[in-house]
């Protein structure tokens, strides 16, 4: 237990925390913009990673491609989910966005399983045994290259909210849609791109996770637990505090998982979302600047 | 239906429900019975919680196991009686409740939805990665048969008839106590919420206290339920917690019609006997579930008893003109 071990344990969590901050990033966007809590989130990781596997084992694209061509097919299926399933919800109740999106992660997964069975499948690339050795703490090349587009991701995202047009208009309709109306933003693009912009991310993490862990249909449901607690933890809508919280609550389960047992590792994330409640229901980051 | 057509409806059936186990030995209608008892108990469990105080929990599956595994765990490794296992298990599911429901609630229904979500999956995890306690995902295989023990009977629960009386038994006491608070002064305050909170508010109905008793109620019905169930099972394994019972009761809701004792019901009736009439298609059964949730959603909102309550509005607001004729009346100005 010396020093290199816990700064391997500091490292680890910072890359898993960055990928979680990618699906939870999309998350907190697209319920700043829509007030939909997209239960769907974890399973279109989930495919972006069978995607993403196939195109590697199958195909034989090499890694940068597969990530460019899954993500863009993330995008796309956002900009079809919003326009096929979440356009027909405007203004409505929110159970019934729960509930739409519970149904369509009912169908994605389990037909999923269908379809691939429930077998872990490993990406075999040559960066899979490839490593870089910082002193005495060695990151594996897919880590690292999952580490650089998250943090390329994240500070994408927050140039388009905070210096262009169009995230400007996103940010106002996160605020308060009524007035974004009457200021003549149009909702329904402002919100397909959230939409679109959200499973984009989740697509590129699938993509940048599928060399590092095995992809199986049943991962994005793990998964999106995680990240709803990320975006009650970073407070509801806020996508820069669910960048931090991801990559707090990675960390801190790092070091859960190299010091507490099994079931204490899993529970690090639930238990900190119920003392956030308790302690500061707005989020850490609550308040402050939504979006 | 009169008040005293519905009683007699409802004493009919009680009746035809209990002669089951003596008209037939069947033990295909007696699992399908019992899988009702179940089913039904959970989904009434969720219509409280979500049909009339406005709160979409999908922590009831939680309730359910944490009922469950407490009243295994007490009884195979402690040796305690089933009814005090039972009770302990529903005490600790009321307790788990409150605390996911108290600190949930302090934000939003948002945050109830994402935060009982992200609890039934945790108790899946735990029960499958804490093996001193659970055993962990090859769970406790061969539970012995329990024995119920009052002054002066001795009840041991063994063919698939005594479990068929013990669940039908607290299904019935279940629905019968749903049904009291429903059509009490309580059911009429959740409903207010449900419809207006602001408003409820403003009349001096505490939303936080209404929902917090709505859900310790069906987590208390759902805990004791899964602590008999799991004895008919004979094993208990991670799987207790599967989402797949979450789906069961989220459809027979929403077919049935949130807010709609009888909906509710009769959907979890037809809700027991479809995963066998869908036999013939088990790996799409999820998907099929699915597909209906969306369908439902899209076009369907109140389900069979939003659809009948529509229904008796519309009779209700028919005009006089289609019982008396009556001549045209003047538009009045604008």
């Amino acid at each position: 237990m010396d020093l290199s071990f816990y700064a391997q344990l500091l490292l680890n969590g910072i890359v898993i925390g960055v990928i979680y901050a990618l699906v939870a990033m999309g998350l907190s966007l697209i319920f700043g913009v829509l007030e939909i809590v997209n239960f769907a989130h974890g399973e279109f990781y989930m495919l972006a990673s069978m995607l993403a596997y196939f195109l590697t084992a199958h195909w034989s694209f090499d890694y940068w491609t597969t990530i460019v061509v899954v993500t863009a097919v993330g995008l796309a299926v956002g900009y079809v989910l919003f326009e096929g399933l979440l356009l027909a919800l405007r203004g409505e109740a929110f159970e019934r966005s729960i509930l739409l999106t519970m149904g369509l992660s009912m169908v994605l997964q389990n037909g999923a399983v269908f379809l691939f069975t429930t077998t872990p499948r490993m990406i075999e690339t040559p960066l899979s045994y490839q490593n870089v050795q910082l002193g005495e703490v060695r990151l594996p090349v897919a880590r690292l290259y999952a580490l650089i587009l998250g943090v390329a991701a994240f500070a994408a995202l927050y140039l388009i909210l905070h210096h262009t047009r169009l995230g400007k208009a996103m940010r106002g309709v996160a605020q308060n849609r009524a007035a974004a109306m009457m200021v003549g933003i149009d909702t329904r693009v402002v919100s397909r791109l959230a939409v679109a912009i959200g499973i984009g991310l989740s697509g590129l993490a699938g993509a940048a996770l599928a060399p590092i862990y095995s992809v199986h249909p049943l991962m994005g449901f793990a998964f999106v637990f995680k990240a709803f607690a990320i975006i009650i933890i970073g407070g509801l809508g806020n996508v820069s505090g669910a960048a931090i919280a991801a990559v707090m609550l990675g960390v801190i389960e790092s070091f859960a998982g190299g010091l507490l047992p099994l079931a204490m590792t899993d529970a690090v994330a639930f238990i900190a979302m119920i003392a956030v409640l308790l302690l500061r229901p707005q989020g850490l980051f609550g308040r402050g600047v939504r979006v | 239906m009169s008040r005293r057509g519905l009683l007699l409806a409802v004493i009919a059936g009680l009746v035809a429900l209990f002669a089951v186990p003596l008209l037939t030995d069947n033990d295909y209608v007696l699992a399908l019975g019992i899988s009702f008892a179940a089913m039904s108990v959970l989904a009434g469990g969720l219509n409280l919680v979500w049909g009339y105080t406005g709160l979409l929990s999908f922590a009831q599956v939680g309730f359910f196991g944490i009922g469950a595994y407490a009243a295994v765990l007490l009884v195979v490794d402690l040796g305690w009686s089933l009814w005090a296992a039972v009770a302990a298990g529903a005490a600790l599911s009321v307790a788990v409740a409150l605390l996911v429901g108290y600190s949930s609630l302090r934000l939003s229904r948002h945050a109830f939805a994402i935060v009982s979500l992200s609890f039934a999956l945790l108790c899946a995890i735990v029960a499958r990665d804490w093996p001193d306690l659970t055993r962990g995902s090859m769970g406790i295989p061969g539970l012995p048969p329990p024995t119920l023990t009052l002054p002066g009977l001795r009840w041991r629960i063994v063919d698939p008839a005594d479990f068929y009386y013990l669940l039908m038994g607290f299904a019935v006491i279940a629905h019968g106590l749903i049904y009291v608070v429903v059509t009490s002064r309580l059911g009429r305050a959740m409903r207010a919420i449900k419809l207006n909170e602001p408003l409820a508010q403003s009349q001096g109905v505490n939303p936080l206290s209404y929902r917090l008793l709505a859900l310790s109620l069906s987590a208390a019905l759902s805990g004791v339920v899964g602590g008999l169930f799991v004895f008919y099972l004979t094993i208990i394994d991670p799987s207790i917690f599967d989402f797949y019972y979450t789906e069961t009761m989220l459809i027979s809701v929403v077919i049935g019609g949130p807010g709609s004792f009888w909906g509710v019901l009769a959907s979890s009736a037809v809700m027991a006997a479809l995963p066998d009439l869908l036999r013939f298609t088990t790996d799409l059964r999820m998907v099929l579930y699915g597909v209906a949730l969306i369908a439902a959603m899209l076009v369907f909102p109140g389900g069979i008893g939003g659809w009948l309550y529509r229904r008796r509005l519309a009779r209700w607001r028919r005009p006089q003109s289609q019982l008396q004729p009556q001549p045209p009346q003047p538009k009045a100005a604008p």
